[in-house]
Formats: structure tokens, C-alpha cells, sequence
């Protein structure tokens, strides 16, 4: 029974194409009943997707510009490679061995950012006045809008 | 339908049935989701309360007393606005004839992120007022630039993102770039809809337009353009190649992956004209069609729906089933390798209906804007136009890519669409909403 990892879903590909023996998750495991080698598809989008030698480049790239004040890139970096982190906890032969650990650091980073501007928003949210005071007023998105006179400025 | 098919067909029809509507599928929904989209924003931040905003300059600049939407300063603006993106495709050409792709490329991102972070943060703006919704500055700060980088990210290179996300990046900024078209005043928005379906119709038909020059380049130089395209995901992933980086025409063992409605269409047009069993297909086909016209109201998305089955059918009783893949893989093999790429490309966005290299159909954002643009003005006056116009556009797109399965070139995918959709606007508007008015009232 193949695994899958591939990420490919079943409906695109029932009864269009001959199951492919490559799509296997532990290479050995696979009886190829072809000459090519199995193929492993580390993203979401499957053999649409990057080639597993060009993963661990596009991780690490989307890993560090992270840290530019771009937290979204690492919740597209897990979100992109989902398989890497649906996958049991990798052994050293594991395909997706390199690629991993930038996947994991990238979903603590997120976590974290998402938690702590959730808190702050729901805080600013559901304080109000009570808890500001008249700041309040002043940092309201809308307040401010109005006041800076952008709401209007395209058109 | 499939069920239908699979029931009478046995286990051939599965293959042309499923592959015909889910391609269609793919880019019927985009399309849909953009318009519901815009009809959403249209239906919350529009008011009668709330002028347009952009009808002042207009009336400064037109000096007429008339509040500016007249049809004089419509028609002057349709105008100048053609002449603009007449000058700025001419102008893409030029560089592309240049080979400046950084240039290309530095204009798009440029183009897609000021979309996203202007246009977006004053629809955002607009929205949280409307809602009430107390964000605070400082989390509005942090994510507007964020949500517009990585948007414009994903819409500028497919490779590096999921495709679900691209997808929604270019639908992002056709909606934006949508609204904002809507606020223009009534008759100039009008105006400016049927000059642009003009100017699509000359610019990739006629030899001298800015958009074939560009296709032509494009086919002669084997490269793509750099444009901002909405491609549908292709049906049959070829497995071990990567159809985003490697978009290599000249692989023959890519010719056997492509299996797309207009292809299969198309082929099994061509093999039954020259097999001279043609009769039959061709005409039951535009039978089903005219009949189709016929008994559909004004509203109903009949043609699309209708030729499919008599399609289908017919193929199944020419080709015999087990060898249907193979033949039609094998009879496709020439065609895919001279099939020259079809794109299209306009200033920031993108007009015309093609074929990629692997088969999926590829519409510009050009199109998404004005089909939304059009849809939006309409929710401006009521939902019921909002219903007809919706299905005359589909409508049209169905025509056009049935055209495209025929003709095998790209088309303009705006004039048949933005006809339909006005016609039924406006006989909606008049006829329709006083019949639908007398029989809610008096029944």
C-alpha cells in the first residue's frame, strides 16, 4: 500500500494515470517494476511541485528571511512542505532528513508569532477603554485612518 | 453528468467526461470566486450615502455641470484610457523586443505590490470602518505589509509557493484592482468596458495589434513572457518533472502528458472530419447548440452544459474504448510539439484565453478585472442583474473556450463575454425587473 507522502491527491489522479510505483515512501520498500527510481515529493503540490534536491535550498531561504520581519514566509514554508511534517520523526536515511529541522524551527516561529499578535489584538480588542483608556481611541485602526485622512486617498 | 456517462458508456467516457468538466471547472471557479468576491465588497462598502469617490475629478476635469457622468465625458475617458494601455502594451513589446525581462519583471512586482498594498490597505480601511472592527494600529502596521509581500510573492513566482496560494494571489489582486474600477462613475464604467473589449478583439486579432506582436515574439523566441497569468492546474501531473520550472516545449516525452478538454475536443474534431464520419459529430454538435440557444431563458447557462453530453457521446461510438488513450495520445504527439505557447500580456495585467505547454488553459488577469468590474457595477443597481450578468458572462466564457478548442489559438476572451454580459444588463434592467416586479406584486 503506498503511503502519502507524495501529497497528491487521490481524485486527481484516479483513473487517469497509471499509479505511479515511485510515489513510496521508504525507497526500498518499493519493488520497481520500472528501470527510474522512486521518486519522494516533499511538498503539498506533489510532482507539481519543487523536486526534493531543490527543497532544502527553498526551506533554508524561506527559513532566514524569516527573520526580516516576515513571519508569513515561515507559515508558507509549513504550510508548503506539510509532508516533511506529517512525516515521523526522521532517521538519518529518511529523505526529507536535511529539509526537516528548517521546517520545524519555521512552525515554533510562527506559533509564537501568531500567539503573541493574537493576544495583543484580542486584548486591544476586548480591553477597550477599560483597559487603555483614552489611548484606546487613539490606536484604533479606524480613529486613526480618519484622522490621517488615508481612507479616502485613491480615489 | 459523469455518473450518467459512466453509466451508459462503460469505462471510456470517464476519461473524456471527467477530464472535459474538471478543466472547465478549474477555470470556471476562479473566475466565479473573483466576481462573488467583488460583488461582496461592492454590496458592503457602497452606499448611496457615499458618492463616488472618483466622480469629482471626473467632473473637474470634464467641466461639464453634470456631476461628470455624462456620456460625452464617458466616452472621452474610455478613450484616453485605451490609448494608455494601447501605448503601455506597445511600450511592453518594445522591451520585450529589448530582451529587458528584469525590466518586465521589476514592473510586475512593482505593479502587484503597490495593488496589494495601496489598493488593499484602503479596501482593508474601508472595510474596518464600515465593520466596526477595532484593530489597532499597531497589528494593522505589522500585517498589511506583510500580507502584500507575501502576496506579491506568490503571485510573481509559482515556483516557490503552493499553487493554491499563487492562484489566490493574482485572484487577490484582480479583486482589488476590480473594486477600485468600480468606483469609477456609471456611464463611464460602461463606456470603458465596451472600449476595452474593442480594443482586446483588435489587439489580438488584427496583424498590427500590440498583443499578437507580443504572442508572435514569444512563439519565435521560444520564451515566455513574464506576465501576470492565471493558469489552471493542470489535470494530469507528469509525474517526475516539475511543469512550473521546467517549461521546456521541446521534451517529447511532455507530449504525452496534456490532456485537456480543447485538446481532446479538438482532436476528436479532427479525426472524425477527416475520417469523413465528420458530418455527424459537427452537426449534432451545433444542432445541440442552436437548440440549446433556443429553449435556454435568458439567463440559463445552457450552451455550455449542453454540447458536452453529444460530444462525448459520439466519441465514444467512433473511438473504441481501450485504445482511446492511446490513439488520441499518439495522434497528439505533432500537435503538441509545434503548439506554440500562447500568453498574453497587458501593463500589470493580462488579456486573452490560451493553451499552456502542458494543456491547462490559461486566462490573463485582464480578464478576471473586467468580467469582475462588470458583475460589480451591476450589483451596484441589484441582485437580479448581478444573476443574469453572472451567467452571461459564464456563458461567454463557455463560447469562447469552445472557440478555443476550434480554433487552437489564443483569443481574446473579453468581447464575446462583456457583449453578453451587457445586453443582458440591459434588457434585464428594462424588461426583466418590470415582468419580475408585476409578478411578485400581483401573484
Amino acid at each position: 500500500m503506498e503511503a502519502r507522502v507524495a501529497g497528491v491527491p487521490q481524485d486527481e489522479e484516479s483513473g487517469l494515470l497509471p499509479r505511479p510505483p515511485a510515489a513510496s515512501r521508504r525507497p526500498s520498500s518499493a519493488a520497481p517494476r520500472r528501470a527510474p527510481p522512486p521518486v519522494v515529493w516533499a511538498t503539498v503540490d506533489g510532482p507539481l511541485g519543487l523536486p526534493l534536491e531543490e527543497a532544502e535550498g527553498h526551506a533554508r531561504r524561506f527559513f532566514l528571511w524569516g527573520f526580516a520581519c516576515l513571519p508569513f514566509l515561515w507559515a508558507i514554508n509549513c504550510c508548503y512542505f506539510w509532508p516533511v511534517l506529517r512525516s515521523p520523526v526522521a532517521s538519518s536515511s529518511s529523505p526529507f532528513y536535511r529539509i526537516r529541522p528548517y521546517i520545524l524551527r519555521s512552525a515554533v516561529g510562527f506559533t509564537i508569532f501568531s500567539l503573541v499578535l493574537l493576544t495583543w489584538a484580542t486584548t486591544f480588542i476586548i480591553g477597550g477603554e477599560r483597559l487603555f483608556g483614552p489611548a484606546w481611541n487613539d490606536l484604533v485602526m479606524y480613529n486613526v485612518a480618519d484622522k490621517l485622512g488615508i481612507t479616502g486617498f485613491m480615489g | 453528468m459523469a455518473d450518467d456517462a459512466a453509466a451508459v458508456h462503460g469505462e471510456a467516457s470517464s476519461t473524456v467526461l471527467d477530464v472535459l468538466g474538471e478543466d472547465i471547472i478549474r477555470i470556471v471557479s476562479p473566475v466565479s470566486t473573483c466576481m462573488l468576491l467583488v460583488v461582496l465588497l461592492v454590496s458592503l462598502l457602497s452606499s448611496p450615502s457615499f458618492p463616488s469617490p472618483l466622480s469629482a475629478p471626473f467632473a473637474a476635469a470634464a467641466g461639464t455641470g453634470g456631476g461628470g457622468d455624462d456620456i460625452t465625458t464617458a466616452l472621452i475617458t474610455a478613450v484616453i484610457f485605451v490609448v494608455a494601455v494601447t501605448a503601455a502594451t506597445f511600450l511592453i513589446v518594445l522591451l520585450f523586443y529589448l530582451r529587458c525581462t528584469p525590466c518586465l519583471r521589476a514592473y510586475l512586482g512593482f505593479s502587484s505590490l503597490s495593488v496589494l498594498l495601496l489598493l488593499g490597505g484602503q479596501v482593508s480601511l474601508l472595510l474596518l470602518s464600515r465593520l466596526r472592527f477595532a484593530l489597532d494600529a499597531v497589528s494593522f502596521a505589522l500585517l498589511l505589509p506583510n500580507v502584500a509581500a507575501v502576496l506579491t510573492l506568490a503571485a510573481l513566482s509559482p515556483a516557490s509557493v503552493p499553487i493554491a496560494l499563487h492562484q489566490a494571489a493574482l485572484v487577490a489582486i484582480a479583486v482589488l484592482t476590480a473594486f477600485w474600477f468600480t468606483l469609477l462613475p456609471e456611464w463611464t464604467t460602461w463606456a470603458l468596458l465596451v472600449a476595452m473589449a474593442v480594443y482586446d478583439l483588435a489587439a489580438v486579432l488584427l496583424p498590427g495589434g500590440p498583443l499578437r506582436v507580443l504572442l508572435e515574439l514569444a512563439i519565435e523566441r521560444n520564451e515566455e513572457i513574464p506576465a501576470l497569468v492565471y493558469e489552471a492546474r493542470p489535470i494530469d501531473p507528469h509525474h517526475g518533472q516539475n511543469w512550473r520550472l521546467w517549461r521546456d516545449r521541446n521534451q517529447p516525452d511532455r507530449a504525452l502528458d496534456a490532456n485537456s478538454t480543447v485538446e481532446v475536443i479538438g482532436e476528436v474534431l479532427e479525426r472524425n472530419l477527416d475520417a469523413n464520419s465528420s458530418g455527424n459529430l459537427v452537426i449534432s454538435a451545433t444542432q445541440s447548440e442552436e437548440q440549446a440557444n433556443m429553449d435556454g431563458t435568458a439567463g440559463s447557462l445552457r450552451p455550455g452544459e449542453t454540447p458536452v453530453p453529444n460530444l462525448s457521446s459520439d466519441s465514444a461510438n467512433v473511438l473504441a474504448p481501450p485504445e482511446t488513450r492511446v490513439a488520441v495520445a499518439e495522434m497528439r504527439v505533432p500537435l503538441i510539439q509545434t503548439r506554440p505557447q500562447r500568453t498574453r500580456d497587458e501593463d500589470g495585467g493580462d488579456d486573452g484565453i490560451g493553451l499552456s505547454t502542458t494543456g491547462a488553459i490559461k486566462l490573463g488577469l485582464g480578464d478576471f478585472i473586467f468580467y469582475s468590474v462588470l458583475v460589480g457595477r451591476a450589483a451596484m443597481y441589484d441582485y437580479m442583474t448581478v444573476y443574469s450578468c453572472y451567467l452571461a458572462i459564464i456563458a461567454g466564457l463557455g463560447i469562447t473556450l469552445l472557440l478555443l478548442a476550434f480554433y487552437r489559438k489564443a483569443l481574446p476572451a473579453l468581447p464575446v463575454s462583456i457583449t453578453l454580459g451587457v445586453v443582458f444588463y440591459v434588457l434585464t434592467r428594462t424588461l426583466l425587473e418590470t415582468f419580475v416586479m408585476q409578478c411578485s406584486t400581483n401573484l
